[in-house]
């Protein structure tokens, strides 16, 4: 049985801490979980936040008692983790074309430097992996990617800069991830994909959900333009 | 039908509720930064609550009426003039076609709300028309109005005339007490780091907008740690009212349009019940903050929520929506 506890985090959320390590696993328990709760009562929570050993759960003070919804809660888990073992959603291959030429990769030189890995060699283990997706979170259609091969690992900016264009393709420490909008962002740059994450006006806004897999795959500038450009035809 | 901005003011966009329910999908839910302001301009003009405003924020618009219509305004206390003569807060203002809405100066607050005895036609997404201006989607194609644009209206009618009493009003300090309790990484902060955290007082930074609002100075003296601890953080879910501390010791509280997920240690939480005044902070204001218990939170929330009750019942008795804080 995995071990939980659940902490008030405001007046308005319960953060549920799983302790175990971020793995697959427990990301399938936590997307199970953060289903069969909002099943179970659907009305009781505003937001269900699963992240890599945490469920956030935002309710409404008006309506509960902090402590009595903590209690209810601890049970509902309890009654979930023995009920559902083997909790299996169907994983999609989602394949995303990156470019990492010099033009989209302002900082491939800097991983290159911190890693001892030829450019070459950084493309490989970065299209060689299959990454789990854990969670979105941080700005809408944003990705976290389990799985980056540790040999890539390269500690974020000191400043961050203050804009990346959408696309760019990043590692932060251990992660590595697409950002979907133009933001301010501290992880080094190494490649850019011409497609769009995030589709705010379409009936499938999210390239992707969680528990899919991503993988990474190579283009040239010339691929890059071209599928750029057959964006404006979708 | 329509309203036209001779000039856009700093920023004024249209807000509603937001999105609730997508924060999993890194959607904040956005929507008027100071909500309980939002809700009483719907409800002086007779509108359902969600009622879509225009949200300004530090300098207002111009904005010349192309239609027979009633607003009002509140929040933000400006200086407005309707076709040159002074308007006040908290009141239904009947408008006829041609008139010229100003905002001067600004003599309280940051964000001042105009609601509409109409609809606002514009871009959706997500079922909410909130303009989310850090990611550009929803209403008017998700940017602030600029000069000269039209906004086209819909299902106008004329409302009857209603305030509320100025000692009913919220009112703006400038130097706001805001309610916290501790965040669930509390025990990770030394002794001397929370006690600074609840003795200081902290000015609002220039970097404040819709998705956060930094504070200065810093919780560290002497460059001493933050934290007892030194194991690895994890990224968990934040909402608005997190506050977050970063390496430097300048905390972070995070907004309606802020980032669902983050990693720094959560030393306290604003109350839901204070929420809607975060609305109203700006670069320079001084804030303190002042910890309260679980079920303190939850009496002041339900003390406010059944003041909004009775402000309902005597302005709009047939309206049966819960206000929402």
């Amino acid at each position: 049985m995995l071990d939980f506890s659940v902490y008030p985090n405001g007046d308005s959320a319960l953060d549920i801490r799983f302790n175990s390590k971020p793995s697959e696993n427990l990301s399938r328990h936590i997307i199970g979980l953060k289903e069969y709760l909002l099943n179970k009562n659907p009305n009781n929570f505003i937001e269900l936040i699963p992240a890599y050993q945490c469920l956030t759960l935002i309710f409404n003070p008006a309506l509960f008692d902090s402590e009595m919804l903590s209690q209810k809660v601890q049970q509902s888990i309890q009654d979930f983790l023995k009920a559902h073992k083997n909790i299996s959603r169907k994983s999609r291959t989602i394949r995303i074309p990156v470019c990492y030429e010099s033009i989209f990769a302002p900082d491939i030189s800097i991983l290159s430097k911190h890693t001892g890995l030829s450019r070459k060699e950084i493309i490989k283990l970065h299209t060689a992996p299959s990454y789990l997706v854990h969670m979105l979170g941080f700005t809408p259609g944003f990705l976290y990617l389990g799985g980056l091969n540790p040999r890539l690992e390269c500690p974020r900016k000191k400043n961050p800069r203050v804009r990346i264009p959408a696309g760019a393709v990043g590692i932060g420490g251990s992660q590595t991830g697409v950002y979907p909008q133009a933001t301010p962002g501290g992880w080094q740059i190494i490649g850019q994909t011409p497609i769009q994450l995030f589709h705010p006006y379409s009936s499938h806004p999210f390239l992707a959900d969680p528990l899919d897999i991503i993988k990474f795959y190579s283009i040239n500038q010339a691929e890059f333009d071209d599928i750029h450009q057959s964006r404006i035809w979708n | 039908m329509s309203i036209y901005f001779i000039r856009p003011g700093l920023q004024t966009s249209i807000q509603d509720f937001g999105r609730p329910g997508l924060m999993h999908c890194g959607i904040p839910q956005g929507g008027a930064a100071d909500i309980l302001s939002m809700q009483l301009v719907n409800l002086l003009l007779g509108n359902c609550l969600n009622n879509p405003v225009l949200e300004l924020t530090l300098t207002g618009p111009v904005i010349k009426f192309e239609c027979d219509i009633s607003i009002a305004i509140a929040g933000a206390q400006f200086n407005v003039l309707l076709n040159k003569i002074t308007v006040e807060n908290y009141k239904v203002i009947q408008v006829k076609r041609g008139d010229i809405l100003e905002f001067g100066q600004l003599l309280s607050g940051t964000r001042a709300y105009i609601g509409l005895s109409a609809t606002i036609f514009t871009s959706q997404s997500f079922n909410s028309v909130s303009t989310h201006l850090i990611s550009h989607f929803g209403g008017n194609k998700g940017k602030a109005i600029s000069y000269e644009e039209r906004l086209h209206l819909k299902n106008i009618r004329i409302a009857k005339s209603a305030h509320i009493n100025r000692n009913l009003q919220p009112c703006y300090q400038s130097r706001p007490l805001l309610r916290v309790i501790y965040g669930p990484e509390k025990k990770r902060f030394t002794e001397l780091a929370l006690s600074n955290f609840f003795r200081k007082t902290f000015q609002v930074s220039a970097q404040n907008n819709r998705m956060g609002i930094r504070l200065s100075p810093s919780i560290i003296v002497d460059s001493k740690a933050i934290t007892d601890s030194s194991d690895e953080m994890i990224s968990s879910g934040l909402y608005p009212g997190s506050i977050q501390i970063p390496n430097n010791g300048e905390p972070i509280i995070s907004f309606i349009e802020g980032q669902t997920i983050g990693g720094y240690p959560r030393i306290a939480h604003i109350i839901r019940a204070d929420l809607h005044r975060l609305g109203q902070l700006k670069a320079q204001d001084k804030i303190n903050f002042q910890l309260v218990h679980q079920a303190q939170a939850r009496e002041i929330l339900l003390k406010k929520m059944k003041y909004l009750e009775n402000l309902k019942n005597n302005l709009a008795p047939e309206n049966n929506e819960s206000f929402i804080l």
